[in-house]
């Protein structure tokens, strides 16, 4: 089947005084429909940039997408002029942003915020648009959608807010929904409500939802593949299964770590991993964990590890060592 | 709603008693006595007292502590300050010294000259500065945003005394284009109804009459609008650019909506909270800036009103203009502060 | 291969780039700014010129006088017409104007210097403490101090009302007391009572000593006094009471009150410094107070609070090196600004006494020869404001894009 979305080699950088910064280094992958992919990594490893990349959302300039295709619906986003984009934007791909208390404009009422996007690619009048906004307020959750319409965002909670980002983003039924670290700034209840709403909601619309994470547990529940991230370079890819079971990289091995189990022993410590991710206006010439890798050789220092196929070609992995590491991080 | 505006009208009213204050403050700065300064130095020992009087300067500043002490309260708050209160309660500003008319009449005569100016002078910073500012945080760091940084920082550095003189030495002096004084030229009359003559000869199907009000307001318009033109284009720039760093502008990015309609319905209505109140502020700058210009260009208002009566020691009339301005400066801003609680609905009113 | 053990790794920190102060930071970037590179470069030859001139280029205005050379335009070279050389020409009683415009710098740089550190000064102080307290509970001294003089503030007027300049120091010990017996919560209302009580018999018993009316309003004036003394006040009060007198000054068009304040007191420069000065204070402390409010809810403030660190160290240890880029910021733009105010007072016939060369009366002198054609005589002060004004404002708003923190990627 034809994959919705398929990025081939994208290079996203930023222009800075300091220098250029490499946020985005040669990813490359590809999406079916009404696929759950995770996206996790620390943060400033590219995860969100690439996400906005996507969408063509990054800030020229400072911001710049050095290469690459991305390929959604038969279309190469990053050739299409900027009125195509606009179609694309809110209608096939929506977005969720991090941070519900400031991605709601607060001079307008949630309702008018909802009701734009579907007076703009639906077509809709403003009661058409006025109904199917009480409807998805109510599909998101939202008690007495009819009368929280005509709210200002200050009125809402964070969870509402939230709610209502993704009520707005859902609008036009999008094809792909890209959700980056929608419930970071979140109570923890919260969190797993809204996490419960949106893989509720990817059932019944079957749409693709990619989830941007930098915690593991989170998309261990509802992804099919997962991304790992490291520096800009996906470092593994694979299912859900082989990225907790058969976990190939020592940076994956380290997030895994760094997860907290209920069921271990009292007094079992956290690993964490040492050190901190290399600087993107200067990365190493070889693989970008080599000083915090606790497997590495000299020509982990010398060569940068492509992505290579493993056992599978389901799972790929950028260690030049994964043969030896395979099966060691099986609890 | 109503109770909002009713609080921020009380709160008004301590400042207001700070401003006339301040403005009976003045007379005390004038070295020697008041009365003889009042009159001149060769006044008659009788019309000294007479002004001493009339203006209550032989009773004290502010209470008069030995009435009370012989038992007088009411002599105890007898004093030049209550005096001046009072008169001013009834709207009673004095006389000028020199033409001894009040200073009411004349004020009520001369403002509408300084409210035509002002007025012109705001609209044409408007009309240029918020489209020049939203332009060029919508395009940053271009061309157009360079010219409009390094423009407006002259502006704000501009003279405008010098201006004025620049603009009557070239186009009045060597091309001979414009007037370079007064409201009107003489033959031509435009029937009175709001006393703003631009709006009158409009009203009046003047037309002639319209062009040559036109031409005398120009050149001082345009002088006394440099400055606030410059601030309300480098205001307005930056807040777009605060606000288009903002995560709801990226929303509105990410739901498909036109960069015209993100720059002009999301990020501009949020961007003119901050421009309001620069407005505002504006507008005392308009005021004060008037006595500048208005001496340039011999423009019949109170600016050139209060610098001939500096020049002529008329005390009363300073005190009387200053006051008034004051007074405008504080409504505007109450006008601005009320806008703001309507514009932006995260103030509550209560 | 052997197995590597995580011991065996050192760790090297790539992302720790390397280590540059604040100030070194801007600096740097300040000195990438073009623009503001040429406002540095405008005010380093105004100050140049100015004081040089000063100190180096004698010029006595009183006996400039030469009706011979009136009116000469600018000229380069030595003509028939021209016995001497004026490069920008001459004015009405024959004065070398480029000798006047330097020598004018002189006064605009003292007006600028002094009006803004008579309003930094006492501006930034009053809106440093403002905040301060605003946001910092006082200590039980600072609060002693704070009732001491609210009470010696209040009960003046109750002594002068009685000529016993002995009440003031009674209702300054009430203010005193009350701090004392803050924690005595015999009941708000009985607090309340006690004091107002207490007030009135100081003011009335000391009152009737002049005479019976006297101790009646005084005893009134000290009931008031004990009110207000009984309720537990603090920084919030010293605030509002600062923030409420500078909006009263700042309810003038800001120069309208210096030419006002200027108009009463008669012409002079040093008259026309202090009303600029004057008029500046309320930019000053509202800038400190809402940049002590921003900075003293910082995580630093608040450990150093909890350490006990004394409220002095945490004032000038940790709140004012913070504030310092929006008040040097303020500073150099306020420069222009009081340079810009005093040529306007200047032109107006309020600021320097002629014969004093100083820009703005220079032109005020010389516009009404405006028909003449004499464009050199406006032309060339106007622009030394015009220039002085812009480089000081090129200047600030450098050191704006280069202090502000946001920019720090």
């Amino acid at each position: 089947m034809e994959p919705l979305l398929s990025i081939n080699n994208l290079k996203t950088r930023f222009h800075t005084e300091d220098g250029i910064v490499k946020a985005v280094n040669g990813v490359s992958y590809s999406m079916k429909v009404g696929e759950v992919l995770g996206v996790v990594g620390e943060s400033g490893c590219g995860k969100s940039v690439h996400a906005l990349s996507i969408m063509r959302l990054i800030q020229i300039p400072p911001g710049e997408i050095e290469s690459g295709e991305i390929w959604f619906d038969g279309r190469d986003l990053l050739k299409l002029d900027n009125n195509d984009m606009r179609h694309v934007r809110g209608r096939d791909i929506a977005m969720v942003f991090q941070d519900p208390m400031s991605s709601l404009n607060p001079v307008y009422t949630v309702g008018f915020q909802i009701c734009e996007a579907l007076m703009l690619h639906k077509k809709m009048n403003k009661n058409e648009a006025r109904h199917r906004a009480v409807e998805l307020l109510t599909l998101v959750g939202i008690p007495e959608a009819k009368r929280r319409l005509d709210n200002y965002p200050h009125q809402f909670s964070g969870g509402m807010r939230q709610r209502a980002m993704i009520a707005m983003a859902l609008s036009c039924e999008p094809k792909l929904l890209i959700a980056d670290e929608p419930t970071t700034a979140l109570d923890v209840t919260i969190q797993a409500q809204i996490i419960n709403l949106v893989v509720k909601l990817q059932e019944e619309l079957g749409m693709a939802v990619m989830w941007i994470t930098h915690d593991l547990g989170i998309v261990a529940e509802m992804a099919h593949t997962i991304n790992v991230m490291y520096a800009g370079y996906i470092i593994e890819r694979g299912n859900v299964r082989d990225i907790y079971k058969r976990t190939l990289h020592p940076y994956t091995f380290g997030l895994l770590g760094s997860l907290p189990v209920i069921d271990e022993a009292p007094g079992t410590k956290l690993i964490s991993i040492p050190g901190l991710p290399p600087d993107l206006i200067d990365l190493p010439k070889g693989c970008p964990f080599y000083v915090r890798c606790t497997y590495r050789v000299d020509q982990c220092k010398f060569e940068l590890p492509p992505l290579m196929e493993s056992e599978s070609s389901q799972h790929t992995v950028a260690c030049w060592r994964w043969q030896e590491i395979d099966g060691k991080g099986t609890k | 709603m109503g109770r909002y505006i009713l609080r921020r009208l009380i709160s008004v009213i301590p400042t207001l008693i700070g401003v006339t204050l301040i403005i009976f403050l003045f007379q005390r700065l004038i070295p020697g006595d008041p009365a003889v300064a009042m009159l001149g130095e060769h006044a008659t020992q009788e019309n000294v007292e007479r002004i001493r009087e009339q203006f209550g300067l032989n009773r004290p500043a502010f209470l008069d502590r030995e009435a009370l002490a012989d038992g007088d309260l009411t002599g105890f708050f007898d004093s030049q300050y209550i005096r001046y209160a009072n008169r001013l309660l009834h709207f009673d500003l004095g006389n000028s010294i020199h033409r001894r008319i009040p200073v009411v009449e004349t004020l009520s005569e001369r403002f509408p000259a300084t409210l035509e100016l002002a007025t012109l002078s705001l609209l044409i910073s408007l009309l240029i500065g918020l489209p020049v500012g939203i332009a060029s945080a919508a395009r940053r760091n271009s061309a157009l945003d360079g010219v409009t940084m390094v423009g407006s920082l002259i502006g704000v550095s501009m003279p405008i005394f010098w201006l004025g003189i620049m603009e009557i030495m070239l186009f009045s002096v060597f091309l001979n284009w414009l007037p370079s004084g007064g409201r009107l030229s003489t033959g031509i009359v435009i029937t009175p109804i709001t006393h703003l003559l631009l709006l009158d000869s409009l009203l009046t199907g003047n037309i002639p009459g319209f062009v040559d009000a036109l031409k005398h307001i120009a050149m001082p318009a345009i002088a006394l609008a440099t400055i606030p033109t410059a601030i309300i284009a480098r205001m307005t720039r930056s807040s777009m650019l605060d606000v288009l760093q903002e995560d709801y502008i990226r929303t509105a990015t990410a739901k498909g909506l036109a960069e015209r309609v993100v720059l002009f319905r999301h990020a501009l209505k949020n961007a003119f909270l901050p421009v309001i109140t620069i407005i505002g502020i504006q507008a005392g700058t308009l005021l004060a800036g008037a006595v500048l210009t208005e001496t340039i260009f011999s423009w019949p208002g109170i600016g050139k009103w209060v610098y001939d009566s500096i020049l002529g020691r008329d005390y009363p009339i300073v005190q009387g203009v200053t006051l008034l301005i004051a007074i405008i400066f504080l409504l505007v801003n109450l006008i601005v502060d009320i806008s703001y609680a309507i514009l932006d609905p995260r103030i509550s009113y209560d | 291969m052997a197995e590597i053990n995580p011991q065996d790794t050192e760790i090297v920190d790539f992302a720790i780039r390397e280590h540059r102060s604040l100030w070194l930071d801007a600096w740097r970037r300040l000195i990438a700014n073009k623009i503001a590179m040429l406002g540095l470069f405008v005010v380093a030859l105004f100050i140049l010129t100015a004081s040089l001139s000063h100190f180096f280029w004698k010029y006595d205005p009183k006996s400039d006088l030469d009706y011979s050379s009136k009116l000469f335009a600018p000229n380069l070279v030595v003509t028939e017409d021209a016995p001497a050389v004026h490069i920008f020409g001459t004015d009405k009683l024959g004065r070398d104007i480029f000798r006047r415009v330097v020598h004018g710098g002189w006064n605009s740089l003292r007006v600028g210097l002094v009006s803004v550190s008579i309003s930094l000064a006492i501006g930034g102080l009053m809106g440093l403490l403002a905040g301060f307290f605003e946001s910092i509970d006082m200590n039980f001294w600072e609060r002693v101090t704070l009732m001491g003089l609210l009470g010696l503030g209040l009960g003046s007027l109750s002594a002068w009302i009685a000529a016993q300049f002995f009440q003031i120091f009674l209702f300054s010990g009430l203010g005193i007391f009350s701090v004392v017996f803050q924690r005595w919560k015999a009941g708000k209302k009985v607090r309340i009572l006690a004091f107002a009580v207490m007030g009135m018999l100081l003011g009335g018993v000391s009152g009737l000593l002049v005479g019976p009316l006297v101790g009646l309003v005084c005893g009134f004036l000290g009931l008031g006094v004990g009110m207000i003394l009984a309720r537990p006040l603090g920084g919030k009060l010293f605030s509002d009471v600062t923030m409420r007198i500078m909006d009263v000054i700042l309810s003038f068009p800001s120069y309208l009150l210096a030419i006002a304040i200027v108009a009463f007191l008669g012409p002079g420069l040093e008259k026309g410094m202090i009303a600029i000065g004057v008029v500046g204070i309320p930019v000053y402390a509202r800038l400190a107070r809402s940049a002590v409010l921003s900075v003293s809810q910082k995580e630093y403030v608040l450990a150093a609070q909890a350490v006990g660190e004394s409220h002095g160290r945490i004032l000038f240890k940790h709140i004012v090196p913070n504030i310092l880029s929006p008040i040097i910021v303020q500073s150099t733009m306020g420069l222009a600004n009081a340079i810009l105010s005093a040529a306007a007072l200047g032109f107006l016939g309020l600021g320097a006494i002629p014969p004093e060369p100083e820009w703005g009366a220079m032109l005020g002198d010389s516009y009404k020869y405006l028909s003449s054609g004499a464009w050199w005589a406006v032309l060339f002060p106007g622009l030394a404001i015009m220039l002085s004004v812009l480089g000081f404002n090129l200047l600030g708003d450098g050191l704006r894009d280069a202090l502000d923190p946001k920019m720090r990627i």
